[in-house]
């Protein structure tokens, strides 16, 4: 028998006890990798988001929301100032305009529903009547009103592309883009417009009095966007009389280290005159719920690393002190420092060994369920708080026909995968020798400071 | 030879300093066995400590086979009592975790021996004292007082010590075990030529040693 047997021999001398220090000690590991795990899956998460957030800010006319709302379009100025604001690289500008029964021949393809005839009830044309009340005082009525014609919305634009739902390029399924920087008097028609008119390619059509030919048909995911004809910006301000204006810019910063400093820029730039939002804004504003999680988990790294050291000191002190003069004994037998410290670390190893070893396969276990327990639990907190206030608008960033990134960032929040990264599980060893350090260096000091002389004189 | 000259021991307790040994003097010769007597609390205790450098002296010299032992670094004093001092103590102090055997030979490792042959010394000393394989194997809660002190006995000669210190080996033990176990000692001293110092309080024990010394209140009255 020597050190090592010895050793390890003293620390299972006591199954009922060694027992409950493994245990507590193995809790404290398995939370230690279990918080490990859930922040570094948080955080891969967090970089995920931000990375697919993209370098676009939306600046629009203050007070518009989608093609619902008023305010004043953004000038030739503003755009100016815009694009010369630093960091922005590209600018996409974009005017929207609806053609009505008087602009056009076309017929939309869009089915009102209820909730188009209700967005469009104070929209119809009709006769009205004044009637004059007994007491006097004057009343509009209004009567015979049609039934409301749904109207086609045309997107003006430099960059066709821009009108794709999900950032890629636009699907033309038919025909040719467009040259969105000229002026030519040519169109893409969406698909379902197009079956609606039996309109195809090199086919005309009049808007705002001028005939306009299909160049293309397009195709998106979303049926608002089918429903409705692209052009170049310049066309359709000419035919709109709306020179040099539009209602949406999309500027692309070149970093996505330098969008919100240009947001900021923009912003003291134009003043009150413009909504200017981002999707990294926004996608910050959602991660702020996984920040959280990341911050807890941090803290009960923490926590569960000194309750794990407090556990193996303290039993490991509560063992040199029952045993001094066992200790003291060795040391009267010819027991070097070396030898009878050497044999207590053993001790202390041992137990954080197999603490360590049930530790870490109950954290490989219950990593996976804590991590989603702690992501669920604070999304659905934060879904709360987004649906209170999402009773104002759309989500911040995406107003409008553009919507749909941040709501999938929303989405993805709750799909974060636990993984054991090897990093993980070298940090999650890591501070476990630490600790096991920390618990044997102690007791060894406190072993290496025994006298046999005071030992034997209790006798 | 074993050689204590004007040695002293005093203690900082709360209550002030104590002087457990004054200004204490002896000479034992190797294979010699001796005794030394004294009331409780007389500083018998504490001279056995410091000649098996347990303690230090707060004055004077312990010269050891010509080593003046109080002067040794702590490594070198944990050494010499590996090598040269074989200690019996009044309550045994086995290792509780560890047999007969393996007492035994913790002190062999200590002194070191050769781990191949230790399990053979070990088995050998403890059949030397009277303890058959059977309870070789035993841990100490299962051998009575008096089998204890006999491993302690066995444990004390693994190393083939110089001096063996004796601290009321018989103290805990019936009148006939602490017989068998003082002819033990005396029969170390007389053919093995090994120097035996026993600490005691029992006039008929001291009285069979070659020499007695008295200890009073810290200070050797006869010799």
């Amino acid at each position: 028998m020597n050190v090592l047997t010895r050793g390890v021999k003293n620390a299972l001398r006591s199954p009922l006890r060694s027992g409950a220090i493994v245990l507590m000690f193995a809790i404290s590991i398995a939370l230690i990798l279990s918080m490990l795990v859930a922040r570094s899956s948080v955080q891969a998460k967090i970089n995920e988001v931000k990375a697919t957030a993209g370098t676009n800010i939306t600046i629009r006319p203050a007070g518009v929301m989608g093609g619902m709302g008023g305010g004043d379009p953004l000038t030739a100025e503003q755009l100016a100032t815009i694009k010369s604001t630093a960091n922005v690289s590209s600018t996409t500008l974009t005017l929207t305009d609806q053609l009505g029964t008087d602009d056009t021949e076309l017929e939309s393809s869009q089915e009102l529903g209820a909730f188009g005839q209700r967005q469009m009830r104070f929209e119809s044309s009709g006769t009205t009547e004044s009637t004059t009340a007994p007491e006097g005082t004057a009343t509009t009525e209004q009567s015979d009103r049609p039934a409301p014609t749904p109207r086609i919305t045309v997107t003006g634009t430099n960059d066709v592309n821009s009108v794709s739902t999900d950032g890629s390029d636009l699907n033309i399924t038919s025909g040719a883009t467009i040259d969105a920087s000229g002026n030519g008097l040519v169109a893409l028609v969406g698909s379902t417009l197009a079956t609606k008119n039996s309109l195809e390619l090199g086919d005309t059509f009049t808007a705002y009095g001028s005939t306009v030919t299909v160049s293309g048909i397009y195709t998106t995911d979303n049926a608002f966007q089918d429903s409705g004809i692209i052009m170049p910006l310049t066309t359709l301000q000419t035919l709109t009389e709306q020179a040099d204006v539009v209602n949406t810019v999309i500027a692309t910063v070149d970093s996505s280290d330098n969008v919100a400093a240009t947001v900021t820029s923009l912003k003291t730039a134009l003043g009150d005159d413009a909504d200017i939002t981002s999707e990294a804004e926004s996608a910050a504003s959602s991660v702020e719920s996984l920040e959280s999680i990341s911050s807890l988990a941090l803290a009960g790294v923490i926590g569960a690393s000194i309750a794990g050291a407090a556990i193996v000191l303290l039993a490991m002190v509560m063992v040199v002190r029952e045993r001094r003069r066992e200790i003291g004994v060795m040391k009267a037998v010819g027991g070097t420092d070396g030898k009878v410290v050497g044999q207590f670390t053993i001790e202390g190893l041992t137990l954080t060994l197999i603490g360590t070893v049930i530790g870490i396969a109950l954290g490989v276990v219950v990593s996976g369920p804590m991590t989603t327990s702690l992501v669920s639990s604070q999304n659905s907190t934060t879904s709360t708080t987004a649906a209170e206030t999402g009773r104002n608008g759309r989500p911040a960033g995406r107003p409008g026909g553009f919507a749909g990134g941040v709501e999938q960032i929303n989405t993805n929040l709750t799909q974060v995968t636990a993984s054991l990264t090897p990093q993980v599980f070298i940090a999650a060893l890591g501070i476990t020798f630490l600790i096991a350090i920390i618990g044997s260096a102690v007791p060894a000091w406190l072993t290496a400071r025994v006298r046999p002389a005071e030992v034997l004189r209790t006798e | 030879m074993l050689q204590v000259t004007n040695v002293s021991k005093t203690f900082n307790t709360p209550g002030g300093q104590v002087h457990a040994l004054k200004d204490v003097t002896l000479t034992v010769k190797t294979g010699e066995f001796v005794s030394i007597i004294g009331k409780s609390g007389s500083g018998k205790s504490t001279l056995l400590s410091i000649l098996g450098a347990l303690d230090t002296p707060s004055d004077g010299t312990i010269t050891v086979d010509d080593t003046s032992i109080e002067k040794l670094s702590g490594h070198a004093q944990t050494k010499y009592r590996g090598h040269k001092i074989g200690f019996v103590f009044q309550q045994y102090n086995l290792i509780p975790n560890l047999t007969a055997i393996e007492n035994v030979m913790l002190a062999l490792e200590f002194g070191g021996y050769p781990a191949s042959s230790r399990y053979d010394r070990a088995a050998k000393l403890l059949e030397s004292v009277g303890l058959n394989e059977e309870e070789q194997k035993r841990r100490p809660t299962r051998l009575s007082g008096g089998q204890q002190q006999r491993v302690s006995i066995a444990r004390a000669l693994a190393n083939d010590p110089a001096y063996i210190l004796a601290d009321e080996p018989t103290g805990n033990l019936d009148s006939a075990t602490g017989k068998k176990v003082f002819d033990l000692l005396h029969d170390l001293s007389r053919n093995q030529n090994t120097t035996v110092i026993v600490v005691t309080h029992d006039l008929e024990i001291a009285g069979k040693t070659d020499r007695t010394f008295t200890l009073i209140d810290g200070k050797i009255t006869t010799k």
